[in-house]
């Protein structure tokens, strides 16, 4: 055999394959759907940019995520490793051109260079909802109902919204004593409350110079639910926090959904409200969506101040829970029937089905080598296709065709006049 | 505009519009019999109002709250989903939505129709039953003349209307399954009067 180029694909990377992508394709349609539905609409940015626009303020943390090299110009390069950076140098670029309050979302794939495991590859798509000028809460409101019927709509029932405000949090700290300038190495630390063990948060919090740092974390706890852990906060201000909640029900969001978690940090410095971070009921996976309210998103690159809220809905981890949950299907065939040629003589009455099933808009396709029936029907079981039709001569001769339903393995002739509307008679049907 | 009186939406010509016109005048509404060809009559003084329309046409009308109330078959609402409320029964327009096959073929049960083609002005409520049965058969649409449609080599089997069976005894057909049991019933705007809730409270309390 000839030897030639190993056809390795980088790890974290993957292939997929036609039945991969009809799933991914259908999950991602869903979620577009809604975002549509919400009144969400779609921009793209793009892949190859200059890295000062990719890295952002927090450059040493960036520079080990992104994927960045120098082009034929020596212009320094960065590949997106999320899209908020992104969005946030168009919002500056384009403002002028947007409906304010503009709502976004943006489905793209982005780049870590960071260890893969699971549910964490190096080259996956996020899907980004953003509100950009309004600082209303019924902005946060909207987002958790959003939240709620992206996975409605995907069949995950069980998810948990764990829901926090930075200002709340910012007052529970600054109450403990610690300096304005440690507030976001605290929330960091709290960040990691679930992760690690609490005595080295506690270690760590003391080491920011904070003195009751085990009584914090205790402050930080959820109760049975939303109203005893707002009763707990009482000595703090919680306004904001309890009108989220009431809009939400508002906007219908079930309320067992949403789980007030004051020690819920988000490491990113830049939320300055209301934080989300959705759970499934595999816990294992992580965040399978998460966000929250900013200020002055293109701080960066505009002196225009853009306060906005936005949550990014981890695609991958959400296909993996689907594919482990059973609650994905096979994709939809990419047609509905494959015409056979019986032999030489034959292919011109294959090429006039195939024309009627085109005009009636039915997805089929013709078989497209010489070859025996068998063989085609195989093509079509590969394939997935769900109906296969044979004109034999005996068939060519009185106008008719065989249609054979592929997954019982029923057949029926029919008039080839009617086939069109038979399959289209079927999809009505189911 | 608004509107003051109460108005009624019933069938103009077909198997409804007697014995719907009857209702009426038990409960107290007396439509002029010189009402040929008018589509729209003042009655009691101009207290109430009836439309005299396309039977398909009604739910819509109610729906949309240009008529309060209709009179219309169960399996018009079973058919297409709208926005009405159901009154009460009638206790006329008996009705059944089956499925029937020519008698010589090969369908003789519900199993034996899958892959074969039924027609049908029903699509929907064909679908449904189909959905339930777990049939995959293919639904042709035709508005009318729906039992000829096996013997001019249109379908295998037909989902239709029948009240005597008379007519699919006359095409050759045989019932093999019942999709729904239909009479006439009241439907009522989501949207009534203060006047149209006084009248819907009357009608209750009569005699059914």
């Amino acid at each position: 055999m000839k030897k030639g180029v190993e056809p390795a694909i980088l790890k974290g990377t993957r292939d997929f394959l036609p039945a991969d992508m009809a799933q991914r394709n259908e999950v991602l349609a869903k979620i577009k759907n809604t975002f549509e539905k919400f009144g969400y609409q779609q921009i793209e940015t793009p892949i190859l940019s200059y890295a000062e626009t990719i890295l952002g303020k927090e450059k040493e943390n960036s520079q080990k995520m992104a994927y960045s090299f120098k082009d034929y110009g020596e212009r320094d390069i960065a590949l997106p490793f999320d899209l908020t950076m992104p969005f946030s140098r168009f919002v500056a670029a384009n403002w002028r051109d947007l409906p304010i309050p503009f709502k976004r979302f943006q489905i793209q794939r982005v780049w870590r260079a960071e260890r893969p495991q699971r549910g964490r590859l190096r080259e996956f798509y996020q899907c980004d909802v953003d509100i950009i000028g309004s600082n209303e809460l019924v902005c946060e409101a909207e987002i958790a109902k959003l939240i709620t019927q992206v996975f409605d709509e995907l069949k995950i029932k069980d998810i948990k919204i764990r829901v926090n405000s930075r200002k709340l949090l910012n007052e529970i700290l600054t109450g403990f004593g610690v300096e304005k300038d440690n507030l976001i190495p605290a929330i960091r630390l709290i960040d990691k409350l679930d992760k690690i063990d609490n005595t080295a948060v506690v270690e760590g919090l003391k080491k920011l110079g904070i003195k009751n740092a085990a009584e914090i974390i205790g402050v930080l706890k959820t109760d049975k639910d939303n109203q005893a852990t707002l009763k707990q906060l009482e000595a703090y201000d919680t306004t904001d926090l309890q009108e989220f909640l009431r809009l939400s029900r508002e906007f219908g969001v079930d309320e067992t959904r949403l789980v007030l978690d004051p020690g819920l940090a988000r490491g990113l410095d830049y939320y300055t409200g209301i934080i989300f971070e959705v759970v499934s009921s595999d816990e294992s996976l992580g965040t399978i969506c998460a966000g929250g309210r900013y200020d002055d998103l293109s701080a960066m690159f505009s002196s225009k101040e853009f306060s906005g809220i936005g949550v990014s809905f981890g695609f991958e981890r959400i296909m993996l829970f689907m594919q482990e949950n059973g609650l994905i299907a096979d994709g939809k065939p990419s047609s509905r029937v494959l015409i056979t040629v019986f032999d030489e003589g034959s292919l011109d009455g294959s090429i006039k089905i195939y024309k009627s099933l085109l005009k009636a808009s039915v997805p089929a396709e013709i078989y497209l080598d010489e070859t025996n029936l068998s063989k085609q029907f195989k093509y079509a079981d590969k394939k997935n296709i769900p109906f296969v039709v044979v004109q034999g001569p005996d068939e060519l001769r009185d106008n008719e065709v065989i249609v054979r339903r592929m997954s019982n393995g029923n057949q029926k002739k029919i008039p080839a006049s009617q086939l069109a509307s038979y399959i289209a008679g079927y999809y009505e049907a189911n | 505009m608004k509107r003051t009186n109460i108005r009624i939406a019933i069938q103009k010509s077909g198997r409804l519009r007697a014995k719907s016109e009857k209702l009426l005048n038990e409960w107290g509404i007396d439509c002029e019999a010189d009402n040929k060809g008018r589509l729209v009559i003042p009655c009691n003084g101009g207290e109430f109002e009836i439309l005299f329309v396309r039977y398909g046409d009604i739910p819509e009308y109610v729906a949309s709250g240009v008529a309060d109330f209709g009179i219309v078959g169960q399996n018009i609402l079973y058919e297409d989903r709208f926005n009405v409320g159901v009154v009460k029964q009638l206790g006329f327009g008996e009705c059944r939505l089956i499925v029937a096959a020519p008698k010589r073929s090969s369908i003789k049960t519900v199993a034996d129709l899958e892959g074969e083609r039924i027609a049908t002005s029903y699509p929907n409520s064909l679908r449904k039953f189909l959905k339930k049965e777990r049939l995959g058969a293919t639904i042709i649409k035709i508005r009318g003349g729906v039992e000829a449609a096996p013997a001019i080599g249109l379908a295998d089997a037909v989902c239709d209307l029948t009240q005597t069976g008379k007519t699919l005894d006359a095409n050759g057909l045989k019932i093999i399954a019942t999709v729904l049991e239909s009479q006439a019933v009241l439907i009522e705007s989501k949207f009534l009067s203060a006047k149209a809730e006084k009248f819907k409270e009357k009608v209750l309390q009569a005699a059914s």
